[in-house]
C-alpha cells in the first residue's frame, strides 16, 4: 500500500509543478514528462555505476540544476518572438516528448532500448517498499511548502500578473518572457526531481517514462485535482491514482471515463476537486481579507533619471500596404505637455506605439538625446524613462486594487532579492501616495475589491496611478479623460498637470476634447494622415489655415 | 537527389499538405487549436479497417471514411467547440482532451495491435526513370488537382467569401444576416474532413493504431509554424520545407534526426520570426 501511495505522490510532485506552471502562468506543458524521463534515466545510470550516497546527491543537484537551465534557454526562446502563451509552446514541449520517447527507445548503449535501465538499488539502499517511502512523503512536503511559501511572495504576484495582462507588464519594464521561462525552469525542476525518485522507487525506468502518455497523464491529474491550489495536482494524483487501480481491470471503460471527465473539469470547473474542497472549507472558515498597511518607504528608480529631448526624425510606419505614419519629424521640448490631436487614423496612437516598442518603426528614427530607442522590445522603454498608459484602460483585472498598484511599484525599482521579500508589497513612492490621498480620487477606499468590479473611470484613474508610481520622466497619456465625467477630467486634468510640474518632465497626451487641450499643452502636435499638420501652441494652432482645413465642418 | 527520393518527396508534401489544410482552416480561420486533428487522420485510416470489417465492398471506403468522420467532427462541434469560438486557450485543453477520448474510443472498438491495409490500385509505374507505386502517383496527382480547385473555389465562391466575412467581423457577419454557427460548424467539418481524407490515403502506407495521429498533428501544426497563417502560399511553403527536411534526412541519417530537424526550425522560426514566412495577417 505505501508503495503505491508512494508512486502517486511521485505523479503528484511532478503535476504540482505542472500546475504551477499551467494555474499561475497559463502555459500549458504537455511535454514534462521529458524532464521527469531525462532525470530517471541519469539517476538510473548513476545509481547503477555507483551506490555512494553523498556522490549521487551531488550529481542530482548537479542534474536538476542542467534541467531546469536547459529548460529555462528553451521557454525563453521560444518566449521572446511571441507575445502570448498559447498553443505555440505547448506544441512545442509535446514535439520534444515524442522525440525523447523515440530516442530512448533506440539508444539502446546509453537507455537499454526498449527494455529500459534496470537492476540498480534505490537511493542510500533504502527498501523501496518502506523506508524509501518516507524519502518520498518528506519530498513531497518540502515541495509543497516550497509551493506555498512561493504563494505568499511578491514574486507571485508578478507571475500571476503576466498570465492576467502581459503587454501591461512589459510597459512596466518586465521582461516578460524571462518570467514565464523561469516559471517553466521552475516546473522543469519539479518534474526532474520526481523523476529521479521515480527511479529510485521503481528500480527500472523505460521507455515509457519519457514518453507522452505520462505527459497527458501528468496533465489530467493536474486538471482533475485543480491546477489552482497547490495541493490539487495532489489530491489529483492520489485520488485518480487510487481509483484507477481499483477500477482498472474491473471496468474497461475506466480510461474513457477519465477522459470525459478531464473535458468536463476543463469545460465547467476549471479549478477541479481542490476548488470544491476549497469553497466547501471557506464556508466553514470565511477567509477574511487582511490590509497590509503601505510604507513610504521605497528603494530608488533604477533607470537613469537624466532629462533627454524626444526627437522623431523622418519616421514611417507601414502595416500591410497602409502607410500610418508619413515621415513624422518633431522635436519634444525637454518638459512640458505636449497634446496631440488629430481625426480618427491620423496615426497619434500609432506615433506612441512607436515609441514604447509596441510597433516597429518601417523608416527613419526616434531617439532620445543620443540613443535611438525605436524599433526596441517593450519592456525596454520603461528603463528610457519612458511610461504609457493605454487607450483602453489596462490594468490587471483579476488583481486587486492593492495589488496592481504593489506591481506597479515594483516597475523600475525591483532587484531579484525583492522578489522574495514581503516588504515589496508595501512599496508606495510619494507620487502615488499624493494621488491617493487626494480625496477627490475615487480609488482609496476600494484598495481591496477586484479591478474587474470598478466603473470605467475608476480604472483610468488606476492606469493613470499606475503609470506614474514608476515616475517616467517621458509620460504617454492615451486619452486619459475618455469616458470620465467633467468633475473627474478637471481632476485628471489637474493630476496631470500637478505631476508634470513636480518632475519637470515630459508629458505627450492624446486628447479630443478641446478645451483639455487648451487648458494643459505647452504645445500642440497635429497629425493628419500620417503627417505632421502643425506643431505649435495653442493659439497659433488654432489659427493655422491647414488646421482649419482638416477640422472644418465642426468635427471634433 | 535520385527520383526516388524526389516522388518521395512530392508523397510527403502533398498528403502533409491536405492535412494542414485542414488545420490551417480551424486555427486560422475559427481561432481553435484543434489538438485532435490528428486523431481525425487516425479514424479516417480507420475507414478501410472498418470496410473489411463489415465485409463492405472496397468503393465504400470513401464514403464510409467521411460519413464517419464528419459525423464525429459535428458531434464534437455541436457539444464542445462551439463554445470555444473566441478562447483560444480553453480551445486547446478541451479539443486535448477530445483527443484523448478519440484514442480511447478507437482503443476500445479495434484495440492497440496494428493494422494494416492493402492499397486500391496495386502495381508500379515507371516515372523519371524509376518504377514507383501507381497508388502514390494517383495519389500526389489527385491532391494537386485538389488544390487548384480549392484554391479558386476560395477565390470565386460566395461560402469562401462568407467565411472571410465572419473571421473579420463574426458581429458585423451576424448583423447582416450570415448565420456563424453554421458557417463555423461546416468549417470546422470540413476542415477534419480533409484530416479524414488524407487518412484515408495513408492508410495503405501506415501502421493503423489508435496512437498515429499525433505525429501528423505536430508536423502540420509546425508547418504552419513555418509557413506562416493564412494564405495558400504560406501552406505550401510550411508543408514543403517540413516535409521536406524529414524526408530528405529520414533518407540520408534516421527519422529520430528528421524530426530534431523540424523541432529545431519551429523553435528557430517562433524564436525569429514568430509570424512565419508568408504571413496575411501582418
Amino acid at each position: 500500500m505505501a508503495y503505491q501511495i508512494g508512486l502517486y505522490l511521485i505523479y503528484g510532485i511532478a503535476a504540482q509543478g505542472i500546475g504551477y506552471l499551467w494555474g499561475k502562468t497559463g502555459v500549458l506543458p504537455l511535454g514534462q514528462s521529458l524532464f521527469f524521463g531525462i532525470a530517471a534515466y541519469v539517476t538510473a545510470i548513476t545509481l547503477r555505476a555507483d551506490g555512494n550516497l553523498f556522490l549521487n546527491l551531488g550529481l542530482a543537484t548537479i542534474g536538476l540544476t542542467l534541467i531546469s537551465g536547459l529548460a529555462f534557454l528553451l521557454a525563453t526562446l521560444v518566449f521572446r518572438g511571441r507575445n502570448e502563451s498559447g498553443p505555440y509552446f505547448s506544441l512545442i514541449t509535446l514535439a520534444l516528448v515524442m522525440i525523447a520517447e523515440q530516442v530512448a527507445g533506440t539508444a539502446s548503449s546509453l537507455t537499454g532500448g526498449f527494455n529500459g535501465i534496470s537492476g540498480f538499488n534505490s537511493l542510500g539502499n533504502l527498501d523501496p517498499f518502506g523506508g524509501f517511502y518516507y524519502v518520498i512523503v518528506a519530498a513531497t512536503v518540502t515541495v509543497s511548502l516550497l509551493l506555498f511559501i512561493l504563494n505568499r511572495l511578491p514574486i507571485n504576484l508578478i507571475v500571476k500578473s503576466v498570465m492576467d495582462n502581459e503587454p501591461r507588464m512589459q510597459l512596466l519594464g518586465f521582461r516578460t518572457h524571462v518570467i514565464k521561462g523561469a516559471a517553466f525552469a521552475f516546473s522543469a525542476m519539479i518534474a526532474a526531481l520526481a523523476g529521479g525518485l521515480f527511479a529510485s522507487h521503481q528500480g527500472i525506468v523505460t521507455p515509457t517514462s519519457a514518453g507522452f502518455a505520462l505527459s497527458a497523464e501528468m496533465v489530467i491529474l493536474t486538471a482533475v485535482g485543480g491546477r489552482f491550489h497547490v495541493l490539487g495536482p495532489l489530491i489529483g494524483a492520489v485520488i485518480v491514482g487510487w481509483a484507477s487501480a481499483e477500477l482498472r481491470d474491473s471496468f474497461p471503460y475506466w480510461e474513457l471515463l477519465m477522459a470525459v471527465v478531464f473535458i468536463l473539469v476543463i469545460l465547467k470547473s476549471p479549478g477541479g476537486i481542490a476548488e470544491l474542497l476549497e469553497t466547501a472549507f471557506r464556508w466553514v472558515w470565511p477567509k477574511e481579507a487582511k490590509h497590509v498597511p503601505p510604507s513610504v518607504l521605497v528603494p530608488k528608480i533604477q533607470f537613469n533619471k537624466q532629462k533627454k529631448p524626444l526627437r522623431f526624425e523622418d519616421v514611417k510606419l507601414q502595416i500591410g500596404v497602409v502607410q500610418i505614419l508619413n515621415k513624422v519629424s518633431f522635436e519634444a521640448p525637454l518638459t512640458g505637455i505636449i497634446s496631440i490631436i488629430g481625426p480618427n487614423g491620423a496615426g497619434k496612437t500609432s506615433a506612441l506605439n512607436t515609441i514604447t516598442g509596441n510597433l516597429n518603426v518601417t523608416g527613419g528614427r526616434i531617439m532620445l538625446g543620443e540613443s535611438r530607442i525605436d524599433s526596441r522590445p517593450p519592456h525596454r522603454a520603461l528603463a528610457n524613462g519612458i511610461g504609457r498608459k493605454l487607450q483602453v484602460p489596462s490594468v490587471f483585472f483579476s488583481l486587486s486594487i492593492s495589488e496592481n498598484l504593489a506591481i506597479a511599484m515594483m516597475a523600475g525599482r525591483l532587484r531579484l532579492a525583492d522578489l522574495f521579500k514581503p516588504a515589496t508589497y508595501q512599496w508606495r513612492s510619494k507620487s502615488l501616495f499624493d494621488i491617493l490621498s487626494n480625496p477627490s480620487v475615487p480609488l482609496n477606499e476600494e484598495l481591496t475589491e477586484p479591478v474587474k468590479h470598478l466603473p470605467q473611470g475608476h480604472r483610468q484613474f488606476l492606469e493613470y496611478a499606475m503609470t506614474v508610481a514608476a515616475e517616467p520622466s517621458v509620460l504617454l497619456l492615451d486619452e486619459p479623460c475618455a469616458g470620465l465625467s467633467p468633475d473627474e477630467t478637471t481632476l485628471m486634468t489637474e493630476l496631470v498637470k500637478t505631476y508634470q510640474s513636480e518632475t519637470s518632465g515630459l508629458v505627450i497626451v492624446i486628447e479630443h476634447d478641446m478645451s483639455i487641450v487648451e487648458a494643459i499643452s505647452d504645445k500642440v502636435l497635429v497629425l493628419h494622415l500620417g503627417q505632421v499638420l502643425a506643431f505649435d501652441d495653442y493659439d497659433k494652432v488654432r489659427l493655422n489655415t491647414d488646421v482649419q482645413a482638416v477640422y472644418a465642418g465642426g468635427t471634433k | 537527389m535520385s527520383p526516388v527520393l524526389l516522388l518521395n518527396l512530392a508523397w510527403q508534401i502533398s498528403t502533409l499538405a491536405l492535412i494542414a489544410l485542414g488545420l490551417a482552416i480551424v486555427f486560422g480561420k475559427l481561432r481553435i487549436m484543434n489538438m485532435a486533428h490528428g486523431e481525425f487522420v487516425m479514424i479516417g485510416a480507420y475507414a478501410p479497417v472498418i470496410t473489411s470489417m463489415l465485409g463492405l465492398p472496397g468503393w465504400l471506403q470513401l464514403p464510409v471514411c467521411l460519413i464517419t468522420v464528419a459525423f464525429v467532427a459535428f458531434v464534437l462541434e455541436r457539444t464542445i467547440v462551439r463554445h470555444l469560438y473566441g478562447r483560444m486557450f480553453d480551445s486547446l485543453l478541451a479539443t486535448w482532451g477530445i483527443a484523448i477520448l478519440l484514442r480511447e474510443i478507437v482503443e476500445l472498438i479495434f484495440g492497440r495491435s496494428y493494422q494494416s491495409v492493402s492499397p486500391p490500385l496495386s502495381g508500379t509505374i515507371n516515372v523519371i526513370g524509376v518504377d514507383y507505386p501507381a497508388y502514390r502517383i494517383a495519389v500526389i496527382i489527385g491532391i494537386f488537382l485538389g488544390f487548384i480547385g480549392f484554391s479558386w473555389w476560395n477565390t470565386r465562391s460566395k461560402m469562401a467569401t462568407r467565411i472571410k466575412a465572419m473571421v473579420g467581423n463574426p458581429e458585423l457577419a451576424e448583423a447582416i444576416g450570415l448565420n456563424t454557427a453554421r458557417l463555423s460548424a461546416g468549417a470546422f467539418v470540413f476542415g477534419c474532413c480533409t484530416a479524414g481524407l488524407a487518412g484515408l490515403i495513408l492508410a495503405p502506407t501506415v501502421r493503423i493504431e489508435p496512437m498515429m495521429g499525433l505525429d501528423y498533428l505536430i508536423r502540420s501544426f509546425f508547418a504552419l509554424v513555418v509557413g506562416g497563417l493564412g494564405s495558400l502560399e504560406g501552406l505550401g511553403i510550411g508543408v514543403s520545407i517540413i516535409a521536406g527536411t524529414q524526408t530528405f534526412l529520414g533518407a540520408v541519417s534516421s527519422q529520430t534526426y528528421g524530426y530534431l530537424a523540424v523541432l529545431t526550425l519551429s523553435i528557430l522560426f517562433l524564436w525569429l520570426k514568430p509570424n512565419g514566412i508568408h504571413s496575411s495577417s501582418r
